[in-house]
């Protein structure tokens, strides 16, 4: 099983051992390449969703729980999303399509396929909570397609455009 | 049975339907029952499970899927009072606390209205008719001109000319709206249709009402607001200012009081002007009156918010007044029982409101489980808060999670103590705004109290990212939770489908059977 971070494109891979309840981490290589790695142990507290994170400079706690698939931590007051992919496995997250934040309604649609459209072009409008969010193109390109009209409902996560090159 | 503080009350009552859901009637509900009152809570079917159901004494089912059907639907309030036996109804913010019709069908069908009258609210609702009584009060006013622009009339060539003539930047304003729904910036002429367009659908969707106006935007202002309390005998008194200059897209983010803008003798004069404001329309309960504070000092009436507000709670801690107590007791027709010499300030607080958004991608609303809402507590530390832990968050209503408000004997403290409580507050499941505001709270430009509303649209969100945390940290704790089953520590489960077992759908009850730990 590999892990990635959510936000970050860098894919882990971690080797680890336990005993009575101790993980110990053995290393941790970074894209395939293992560094040398900080000392870390870490170990269960209760029936809590906590832990106690043990590394050269002390130890702390942190709050981890698997919610709808995704692994949560909080540390240090700090929240980060982590998830488990197949060793090698493609990434999670796709490339090219942009799919919708959330699920809503189209109001509009700004752009025709065979289009090019430069970085940070408003392509569509969705209203979404009661409030408008523009959808813009991340990076310069063709639109490919465009999978909704105006009044369309979408669903979080749905490509409502795909862009090219 | 009317409760022992009620005595003597001219209209006194023994029960309140808090016709609003989430944080705020969590709030009033608890108020309603530590003041010895009947709490009736409505809700709608997303709603069955919700936290303010499950504290009320009572709660009615409103059907349908729409907010205008259930939430926004003053005749099926009005027989959920009925049918409820209650004898009173609380609005709390938002919905149909600033609908004039409501409150006036309230007191129609013989139900105590907490809350002002439906003049008082009609007149400071409608934004021009407020600006040309506040005129008529000698309350200052924005500069620049202002025309109506009735929806589906023939409007741009109007717009443009008016745009013209006040200048831009401008705003442009829904004569209904609030909250920062139906309001935008225009920056130059190209963009007028497009906002124009957007802001009526806004104002339309969230209000029912299509009406926009033009204001001159006022750069490096404060949004100073002042809370006052008037009771039905003529009595009115304000409780200080609140700042609420944090602000992104014209939607409050962090608030204090008192300001740092505001030295004592400004402090006077904007009471005054604000209490004059609200003897103005004949006012009566909490409300709060709107003031932008140019830097040269002068302040402008901006708008009177006919209602309880979000961020009350900064007036409750240094003043030590329970507002929403305080509107029961002027409901009842008892008299305000605090004289203006009486009302002092007591230490700093600051609100910080926790948002189910995504600071990183724009602010777009998240959903998902919060499997884990452990909020922070301790001296001085105070939690409004509309969800518990196993809650879903859903994309049906506003996404205000919770408020975080904190008191200290001084500003530098009450801010140490708002970043030690916001690091310390898991909320895991859902994405929230917490660690942007624990960012936003301590930049220079707020710890040095020299924040104005133009601060976050103007400040580069890169300047909020967090400290470094190695990611090899991160994957370890992952892998080893994985390791030592903390996967299987609960089941939580992205549909909550519990209703199917418990066999009676619509019973607001079943929530006490769905606990996660």
């Amino acid at each position: 099983m590999d892990w990635e971070i959510a936000d970050l494109e860098d894919k882990f891979s971690v080797d680890l051992t336990e005993r009575e309840g101790k993980v110990t981490i053995s290393s941790v290589s970074v894209n395939g390449i293992t560094d040398e790695c900080p000392e870390i142990r870490i170990s269960r507290v209760g029936k809590n969703p906590t832990i106690i994170l043990e590394t050269e400079s002390g130890s702390r706690p942190a709050y981890v729980m698997k919610i709808d698939g995704k692994w949560w931590i909080h540390l240090k007051g700090e929240v980060y999303v982590v998830n488990e992919v197949e060793k090698g496995g493609k990434s999670s997250e796709s490339t090219g399509g942009l799919s919708a934040p959330m699920p809503g309604i189209i109001l509009e649609v700004m752009v025709k396929e065979g289009q090019r459209v430069r970085e940070g072009q408003p392509l569509m409008t969705m209203e979404a909570m009661k409030m408008e969010h523009r959808i813009m193109a991340p990076k310069s390109g063709e639109v490919i397609s465009l999978n909704y009209n105006k009044g369309d409902r979408v669903d979080m996560g749905a490509t409502l455009v795909e862009l090219g090159d | 049975m009317f409760p022992e503080w009620m005595k003597g009350a001219p209209t006194p009552f023994s029960s309140v339907l808090v016709a609003n859901r989430g944080e705020i009637a969590v709030r009033v509900i608890t108020a309603v029952k530590e003041a010895g009152l009947r709490a009736i809570a409505v809700y709608s079917d997303p709603d069955s499970n919700a936290l303010h159901v499950e504290m009320a004494d009572d709660a009615v089912h409103l059907p349908g899927n729409s907010l205008t059907e259930n939430y926004l639907n003053s005749e099926a309030i009005i027989l959920a009072a009925k049918s409820s036996g209650a004898q009173a109804i609380h609005p709390g913010y938002g919905f149909l606390s600033e609908r004039a019709d409501f409150a006036r069908d309230v007191a129609n069908a013989g139900i105590i209205w907490v809350g002002p009258s439906p003049e008082a609210i009609e007149t400071m609702g409608d934004k021009i008719s407020a600006r040309s009584r506040m005129i008529e009060s000698g309350v200052p006013v924005i500069p620049g001109d202002e025309i109506a622009i009735p929806e589906g009339s023939d409007h741009m060539g109007a717009l443009a000319s008016v745009a013209a003539r006040v200048g831009y930047p401008l705003l442009l304003k829904a004569s209904a709206g609030g909250g920062g729904k139906g309001m935008r910036v225009v920056h130059e002429p190209k963009m007028l249709r497009t906002e124009y367009e957007a802001a009526a659908r806004e104002a339309s969707a969230a209000f029912g009402d299509g009406t926009v106006y033009v204001e001159r935007l006022l750069t490096g202002a404060r949004h100073i607001e002042i809370q006052v309390l008037a009771d039905k005998h003529g009595n009115c008194i304000h409780l200080n200012e609140r700042d609420c200059s944090l602000q992104r897209r014209h939607q409050k983010v962090i608030e204090e009081a008192p300001s740092t803008a505001v030295s004592n003798d400004l402090r006077k004069s904007m009471g005054e002007s604000a209490v004059l404001a609200a003897m103005a329309v004949d006012y009566v309960g909490a409300g709060t009156v709107e003031l932008l504070l140019s830097p040269n000092g002068q302040y402008y009436f901006l708008e009177m918010n006919t209602r309880l507000q979000v961020e009350h709670p900064v007036t409750e801690m240094i003043t030590g007044v329970d507002l929403v107590q305080k509107q029961l007791e002027i409901a009842s027709g008892m008299t305000l029982g605090i004289s203006q010499n009486s009302v002092g300030i007591n230490g700093h607080s600051i609100e910080a409101r926790i948002y189910a958004e995504d600071a990183k991608r724009g602010f777009l609303p998240s959903i998902g489980t919060l499997g884990v809402w452990i909020p922070p507590s301790g001296p001085g530390i105070r939690l409004d808060s509309g969800v518990r832990q196993g809650d879903q968050v859903t994309v049906d209503f506003d996404p205000m999670l919770a408020k975080l408000i904190v008191h200290a004997p001084d500003r530098k403290s009450a801010i140490r103590r708002m970043d030690s409580a916001l690091s310390s507050f898991v909320a895991l499941g859902v994405t929230t705004n917490i660690g942007f505001l624990r960012n936003a709270l301590l930049h220079p430009s707020f710890t040095s109290g020299s924040i104005t509303t133009d601060f976050l649209d103007s400040t580069s969100i890169n300047e909020f990212d967090p400290e470094y945390t190695d990611p090899r940290l991160i994957v370890s704790i992952a892998a080893s939770a994985k390791r030592l089953g903390l996967d299987k520590l609960a089941n939580i489960h992205s549909n909550s489908d519990i209703d199917d077992h418990s066999g009676h759908s619509g019973d607001p009850f079943k929530t006490l059977s769905r606990r996660f730990p």
